[in-house]
């Protein structure tokens, strides 16, 4: 006797996996991601391979005189946030003149984390909740700030870059010839730069400035840059103010490691 | 079709698609790279008969959406414009290249504008990326008459395609 096959009509199959589909897409991100996270997982030195050769590097240079772009923004970076560090020191000198400041600040850590993946505005970094990472905490890439961290799971993040129009942080551009600075929120535009709006047009602002992420409580205790200005044009909708364009003081391309500022709570020194 | 064998294509495309080795086939500061998934749902809606077709078509999405972020607007998007390619392929045939080329750029469209509507329903945030959307479907199309050979002959390993033009009328 010949065995009945059983076998879904198209209608019904075509139904039942699109709500299935309709499940997983109302489904909170918090519990789907745990499938991407898996994926990145799993896959994670495949998804990286290849990534060395992608990119060009320059051949080092012999003389003693001259050192790599990348060495030198490395510098530069690292010499804007001692500057920024020194001007604050100064300020608040002034203000406590008796008080000794004590630097670094004992309840900054960071945690460092390989880039084991990269997206349109984005990477995945191979640390998690485990090792004390959340949701809106900075990350550095050598000293500068490179974005937030978005999603975490028990081992991996996703960190959002400040390209990305989805990462909005605080800054300030510091203006050196008046010395004061201007605060305003940075925004991705999705491609390689980010954009600050909204700037009145009084301050004398030029290409090449250093903008810096504002101090945040509980997740930047100090101003960190975060690029400088490539482009500051009077507004499209408001003349009167600034369109500022800014150019990340890295290109993310280089960056293989990562910092993510963990700030401890009293409790936990 | 061999299931198994479908499985592993499917999971190889969806690893490659988000590995670093497309950034070499990247083109232009946005890093626009074709779609491989959408290659290989347009392939296998002309190829498969319907009923393969729908579970093609979802587990394609499923995959596009696991390399993501956000899982269920191409699991949605996929099953839903796969399975309509599957049943307009019967009125039109898509034999030729330049006739599959366009059905990959008027399919990857349609999916994309889908799966941002979806993402913007459930994360308002979101930025839907038209221009990107466009541009991958074009990419995709193009780099389709660089690929066929190799598709093809994958797909007769899975077991599809053998039977589409000519040997069974029954599923057209």
């Amino acid at each position: 006797m010949a065995r009945k096959h059983f076998k879904l009509s198209k209608l019904t199959l075509f139904i039942s996996l699109f709500l299935f589909g309709c499940i997983l897409f109302l489904l909170p991100q918090t519990a789907t991601s745990k499938l991407n996270f898996a994926f990145i997982d799993i896959f994670g030195y495949f998804l990286n391979m290849g990534s060395s050769a992608t990119y060009y590097h320059a051949p080092q240079s012999a003389s003693p005189d001259f050192v790599s772009r990348q060495d030198y923004n490395r510098l530069q970076t690292a010499y804007a946030n001692l500057q920024e560090e020194l001007s604050e020191q100064k300020r608040q000198l002034e203000k406590l003149s008796n008080v000794r400041l004590t630097e670094p600040d004992p309840s900054t850590g960071l945690v460092l984390a390989k880039v084991v993946n990269r997206k349109e505005n984005e990477f995945i970094i191979n640390r998690g909740s485990g090792d004390g990472l959340k949701a809106g905490q900075y990350v550095l890439g050598d000293n500068a700030v490179i974005g937030l961290v978005e999603q975490v799971s028990a081992d991996i993040s996703i960190v959002r870059l400040i390209t990305s129009s989805a990462c909005k942080i605080p800054v300030k551009i510091s203006a050196t010839d008046v010395n004061t600075y201007f605060n305003g929120t940075m925004q991705g535009n999705d491609k390689k730069e980010a954009v600050i709006l909204n700037i009145p047009q009084k301050y004398k602002l030029k290409a090449g400035i250093n903008v810096y992420a504002s101090p945040k409580a509980g997740l930047l205790q100090s101003s960190r840059i975060v690029g400088r200005i490539s482009k500051c044009a009077p507004g499209e909708r408001n003349p009167v103010v600034w369109d500022i364009t800014v150019e990340p003081a890295y290109e993310f391309n280089d960056i293989t490691d990562v910092a993510v500022i963990v700030l401890k709570m009293p409790g936990q020194l | 079709m061999k299931w198994l064998r479908f499985a592993f294509l499917i999971t190889a495309g969806a690893v490659i698609q988000s590995s670093a080795l497309m950034n070499v086939v990247s083109v232009t500061d946005m890093h626009i790279k074709p779609d491989l998934l959408l290659i290989l749902l347009v392939y296998f809606a002309i190829n498969c008969d319907s009923y393969d077709v729908i579970i093609a078509s979802f587990a394609i999405g499923f995959a596009a959406d696991i390399t993501g972020t956000l899982i269920g607007p191409h699991i949605i998007s996929y099953g839903i414009v796969g399975t309509s390619l599957a049943y307009i392929r019967k009125v039109i045939l898509l034999k030729h290249t330049r006739q599959q080329s366009l059905t990959i750029f008027a399919t990857g469209i349609l999916t994309y504008l889908i799966a941002i509507v979806l993402v913007k329903l459930k994360v308002p945030s979101a930025t839907g990326e038209l221009f990107r959307a466009f541009a991958v479907s074009i990419y995709s199309a193009i780099l389709w008459f660089l690929i066929r050979w190799p598709v093809i002959t994958t797909g007769k390993w899975i077991g599809v395609g053998a039977h589409r033009f000519g040997k069974k009328p029954e599923e057209l």
